[in-house]
């Protein structure tokens, strides 16, 4: 508290703050510049580009303004409700499977274990693996009928269950998905869940100790109210990966069977590259942009809320 | 749009690395360079490599670049060339594709740039794979064609004492077809009473071309091929009945589902009884199984028999700056001993008549005779349109879902919907709306 006047003091001199303003400036222009270039015009351009019937590739036919005509057309497309509904699914799936499998990795990889080191790296590969990668060896453990998954079910169950067509049936194919997903991905979560859970101060639970709280009561009171951040900043990013998944349906589904794992980057892919519509996928992105920035927007006010 | 980026960064670092490749050996800066764009399964890429490098080798000063592009992205990578101007020389296609290429201005006349004895030499259905039907100009050509027939394993046949036909005039009808099938399906040791491919996946040109036959073969289309819509073609009754028939087998289990691969009627115990596969498969059939494979023709289902054609064809690109180089390169390929011999050995459908004179599987008497027959038969090419990305696009969509379980008419006449609204987007494709 007393050290306050002193920060002031250099501030309430004027040239040291007009020279100050332009050191910032100087210092954020690279980071500025390359924002603007690469993702603020990139994203006018193709908003631009939404309001139009732009090809993907020159067209002998002229290219028409067509106002909000691509944003009607996707909304009345039933495709892209499943699409949006795809991806609901798997947000809704994805969260509980990969946070809580972060969330349980990160809590026993922060007890005092030997070998603790090497235990977080090893946890850690799944997400340091490229998900291509990934895809294609779990393409082959999914096969049907007899897949390693498929053959393992089947031993367990004494050949009750299965086999189970885990991607050619439309019934499964999100589910293996979302398997396959939380398995590759939980290592992110896991490390942010570490950080939060280092950064609970260790008096608290000492002084909990010396109330006598149980180990459960600790857990309840001192290390889940300590976490409450990292749950919200968890829990929404993990749902912002959910909305742009791509990789895995253009790799092992491609949106099948029955439409029933189409998401939306893959419904732009397929209207921008396959029918060649740039300006309608064009639009998708954008519905997609203010999906992904309502969800942030979610973020920020419920952080805000939890920090105070 | 960061798939767009993606898109062109990944065909950006493949041609940085190519042409990174190529300027070690160059010999000088000058040398006349020819961009080869190309698709095809490893031995067709080692193969593409060792004819540049004779061709290299023939011709001092030209050096060829080969560009790979994988199979079933092959129109998306292209389209990704096309916008970062770095369009290739020359480049194979999938026929089909030839329509929206020369409409969008892509492709050059063929006909000056080839050696004449080549032109010749080609097939009236290689003819017409290459034509664009606006002006009747050659715009590309290939060594092969292709079709699809039925191949059937005889141990399975003979067990359901099963009529074996002989060429197309006696395929099996629908009732006849349907029968072996039920038949098949109650064999000790078969699975699957057949393998469509249904393993190639849902994203693949296979399902339009090799399942349009069966529409044909009902007697209705993909499209209209006079006014050039799809509504009132696609979304008729017989395309409804079609597409409800191989629905009806998928829910019996009487296919081979996608999960289970592509190798069930030649992998070890004979899984699928039949096969609705494409000529290549009958190289690694005839392998496996020997004397065990008949050739049969594609099931007649309605009035009319129908088989596929079309395939992988070159072409050379409007904005080459070496099209005579890049004639002389495909007339150099086409006529390549070696190439030609990888060709017989994958058992290739020939498109040139000095080629079918080298492959006596297809002559007459041959294992795949019945496929040659087919082509001068029963071949209904698929519609030469620009509009064909969408078309099918649209029809794999569609047929995903009914193969599922879906409402057959329900999702043809969305599929139809779609193929006109995009033919309405350009304009009716001028002039293939009459104007």
């Amino acid at each position: 508290m007393t050290s306050t006047p002193q920060v002031r003091k250099p501030r309430s001199g004027r040239p040291a703050a007009k020279g100050r303003v332009a050191q910032e400036l100087a210092m954020i222009a690279p980071a500025l510049i390359l924002m603007s270039l690469f993702l603020i015009l990139p994203f006018l351009l193709s908003f631009w580009t939404s309001m139009t019937n732009q090809p993907l590739v020159p067209r002998p036919t002229p290219v028409r303004f067509l106002g909000f005509g691509n944003y009607i057309r996707i909304l009345s497309d039933d495709l892209f409700w499943t699409a949006m509904w795809n991806v609901t699914r798997f947000s809704f799936w994805i969260l509980p499977v990969q946070c809580g499998l972060a969330f349980l990795t990160a809590l026993l990889l922060h007890q005092k274990l030997p070998l603790q080191n090497l235990l977080r790296g090893l946890f850690f590969l799944p997400a340091i693996t490229s998900m291509v990668v990934v895809c294609v060896i779990w393409g082959t453990l999914f096969q049907y009928p007899t897949g390693p998954f498929n053959q393992v079910l089947g031993w367990v169950s004494g050949g009750r269950l299965g086999p189970i067509d885990w991607l050619g049936d439309p019934e499964w194919a999100m589910f293996s998905l979302v398997m396959l997903s939380a398995w590759q991905a939980y290592g992110f979560q896991m490390v942010i869940y570490l950080a939060g859970l280092q950064g609970i101060p260790e008096e608290l639970y000492d002084a909990s100790r010396i109330d006598g709280a149980s180990r459960w009561r600790r857990f309840w009171h001192v290390t889940m109210p300590g976490l409450r951040p990292t749950h919200v900043f968890v829990l929404l990013i993990t749902t912002i990966q959910a909305f742009k998944l791509y990789t895995q349906v253009a790799i092992l589904t491609q949106g099948g069977p029955s439409n029933s794992t189409e998401t939306v980057v893959h419904y732009m892919v397929r209207s921008g590259f396959e029918e060649q519509k740039l300006g309608l996928a064009s639009a998708v992105s954008v519905i997609l942009f203010l999906i992904v920035l309502v969800i942030a927007l979610t973020q920020r006010q419920l952080l805000r809320r939890f920090d105070v | 749009m960061e798939e767009r980026k993606l898109m062109g960064k990944r065909l950006l670092a493949t041609l940085a690395l190519t042409t990174a490749g190529f300027a070690a050996t160059a010999a000088m800066a000058e040398d006349t360079v020819v961009k080869v764009m190309h698709q095809g399964d490893p031995g067709w890429v080692e193969m593409y490599g060792k004819v540049a490098e004779r061709f290299e080798a023939a011709n001092p000063g030209v050096d060829i670049e080969l560009v790979y592009a994988p199979h079933d992205a092959y129109n998306e990578k292209f389209s990704a060339a096309v916008m970062s101007k770095d369009l290739p020389d020359v480049f194979e296609m999938d026929a089909p594709f030839l329509a929206n290429y020369v409409w969008s201005g892509y492709l050059a006349p063929i006909k000056p740039l080839i050696d004449p004895a080549v032109l010749e030499d080609m097939t009236a259905s290689n003819i017409a794979q290459g034509t664009y039907p606006i002006d009747n100009e050659l715009y590309g050509i290939g060594l092969t064609d292709s079709s699809v027939v039925l191949y059937g394993n005889r141990k399975y046949l003979e067990a359901i004492g099963a009529r074996i036909p002989t060429s197309v005039d006696d395929a099996w009808t629908r009732a006849e077809f349907e029968d072996v099938l039920e038949k098949l399906s109650k064999v000790e040791g078969v699975k699957w009473p057949i393998d469509t491919f249904r393993g190639y996946g849902i994203k693949t040109e296979w399902i339009t071309y090799a399942y349009e036959p069966i529409l044909a073969s009902f007697g209705c289309d993909l499209i209209d091929r006079t006014t050039w819509t799809s509504e009132g073609a696609l979304d008729s009754q017989p395309c409804v009945d079609a597409l409800t028939m191989m629905q009806d087998w998928a829910k019996k289990d009487w296919i081979v589902p996608m999960s289970a691969g592509t190798n069930q009627f030649f992998a070890d115990g004979n899984p699928a009884a039949l096969a609705w596969g494409g000529h290549w498969v009958y190289s690694q059939a005839a392998a496996a199984m020997g004397d065990n494979v008949v050739v049969l023709p594609l099931p007649k289902f309605g009035e009319k028999s129908a088989s596929p054609n079309g395939t992988w064809i070159w072409g050379v690109s409007t904005a080459s700056k070496h099209p005579d180089v890049a004639g002389k390169f495909i007339s150099f390929l086409l006529q390549d001993a070696d190439y030609r011999a990888y060709a017989v050995s994958q058992s290739a459908f020939p498109g040139l008549k000095s080629f079918a004179a080298q492959s006596p599987l297809y002559a007459e008497g041959g294992p795949m005779a019945i496929a040659f027959e087919q082509a001068s038969k029963s071949a209904v090419a698929r519609p030469p349109h620009p509009a064909y990305p969408t078309i099918t696009s649209a029809f794999m969509q569609a047929f995903d879902v009914i193969i599922n379980g879906g409402d057959a008419k329900t999702e043809l006449t969305k599929a139809a919907q779609k193929i006109d609204e995009d033919i309405a987007d350009n304009d009716g494709y001028p002039p293939f709306n009459g104007q």
